[in-house]
């Protein structure tokens, strides 16, 4: 155990990207990252089946994929980080990302923030 | 010999770059923000620095978690700024000072900081979110940046205290450089969110109030705290002002606040400060 980082157990909805995680999620982090080159994206929206398969995903990670189900993918092992780079090619804002993370509709995300029009 | 004249506290929100290219400067709900970074452009354009010095970090782009850097100092005439994944900002490469980086590696790395170091890479919003907001960039930047990332993403991930002493090493670092260079450190990041789980939107703002006092009167106290406690208090990706500590460092000693602003819109509460040695 990490000390810097004991006693968050209790800490819930926050899941710590660490080695451990990383290690056991690296395939499908790394294909969220190739995200960030244009070739990458264009290979994926042309066949995401052979795009995921490629890249050495389970059927478990495809499926989350598939169905943008971001808070399985955090579950799963995501890093936030590169899940941000694929939301932009899935069309989602982080904002809607965050709404859909916590479980709530958008409308009703943006309701408690204190400038719902920033965005 | 070069010196720091200053540092700045500033939020590197991903979403700040996206409203400044919209042009979303005078939106009523963006205008908080953007006044907010005004008195610090001006103090900037007045003193003139030669240099800024970025304490950022990466977000999984310029690096990726196969070889992940902790401490990272980049060396270039130009940084490009990197495509996340929406496209390529229209904005021009940010100018480097390639002597400058050398010898703050060389610095470093004999003062026990043991830095990567990295070439030709783009760098992302780390970096290049508040810049504008800081620095015009038409026709060109007016200056060079040193720019020094710190892992904040894959755990384990440096201490507090850590980054302060860089920062301090920093300090030495610039003092010895022998050109007449005036240099302005940036700590970024922050402050209070978080951006992943069900606890998505989590801010703090009794929290960051005291951060930013005590950031002023008594760093050492939060240099002590750990990882988790910033997490806890702030929202897990909160743990990243553990790059202000560095910038504090750089700046050792009393400091004046000469300019705060704290905007809490959405999610992050998007805040940038000036300080200046007392
Ligand atoms: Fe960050």
């Amino acid at each position: 155990m990490n000390p810097q980082l004991a006693g968050l157990d209790d800490l819930e909805g926050t899941y710590v990207f660490d080695l451990r995680v990383s290690h056991r999620a690296m395939k499908l982090n790394r294909f969220l990252w190739n995200m960030i080159g244009a070739p990458a994206r264009e290979t994926y929206k042309a066949n995401p089946d052979k795009a995921m398969s490629d890249a050495g995903l389970t059927d478990e990670e495809q499926d989350l994929v598939r169905k943008e189900d971001w808070i399985g993918l955090i579950r799963h092992g995501a890093s936030f980080f590169v899940l941000e780079k694929f939301a932009r090619v899935a069309g989602r804002t982080n904002l809607e990302v965050y709404a859909m993370m916590r479980g709530e509709t958008f409308d009703d995300f943006m309701k408690t923030r204190r400038v719902p029009e920033c965005r | 010999m070069a010196k720091i004249i200053g540092g700045i506290g500033t939020s590197h929100v991903p979403t700040i770059g996206v409203a400044y290219d919209k042009g979303k400067q005078n939106d009523p709900a963006w205008a908080p923000l953007f006044e907010g970074y005004k008195p610090v452009a001006d103090w900037l354009a007045e003193k003139k620095p030669d240099v800024l010095v970025f304490f950022y970090n990466d977000h999984a782009t310029t690096f990726f978690f196969d070889l992940y850097p902790t401490f990272a100092l980049g060396i270039g005439e130009r940084f490009e700024i990197a495509d996340e994944g929406a496209g390529k900002r229209p904005l021009p490469a940010v100018r480097g000072n390639v002597d400058l980086s050398i010898h703050i590696a060389e610095s470093l790395v004999n003062d026990e900081f043991d830095m990567t170091t990295f070439q030709d890479r783009a760098i992302d919003h780390g970096c290049a979110s508040p810049l504008p907001l800081l620095w015009p960039h038409a026709p060109d930047w007016p200056g060079a940046i040193v720019p020094i990332a710190i892992n904040v993403l894959q755990f384990p991930i440096p201490t507090a205290k850590r980054c302060y002493k860089l920062g301090q090493a920093l300090r030495r670092a610039i003092e010895s450089y022998p050109e007449d260079l005036k240099v302005v450190v940036v700590g970024t990041g922050g402050l209070s969110h978080q951006v992943h789980g069900e606890r998505s939107g989590f801010n703090n703002e009794d929290w960051d109030k005291e951060f930013l006092d005590l950031f002023v009167k008594n760093p050492d106290e939060l240099t002590k705290l750990r990882h988790a406690d910033y997490i806890r208090r702030g929202g897990a990706e909160s743990v990243e002002q553990i790059m202000w500590l560095a910038m504090r460092g750089a700046l050792e000693g009393e400091i004046r606040e000469l300019h705060r602003n704290y905007y809490l819109a959405t999610t992050t509460a998007m805040t940038v400060t000036l300080y200046e040695p007392a």
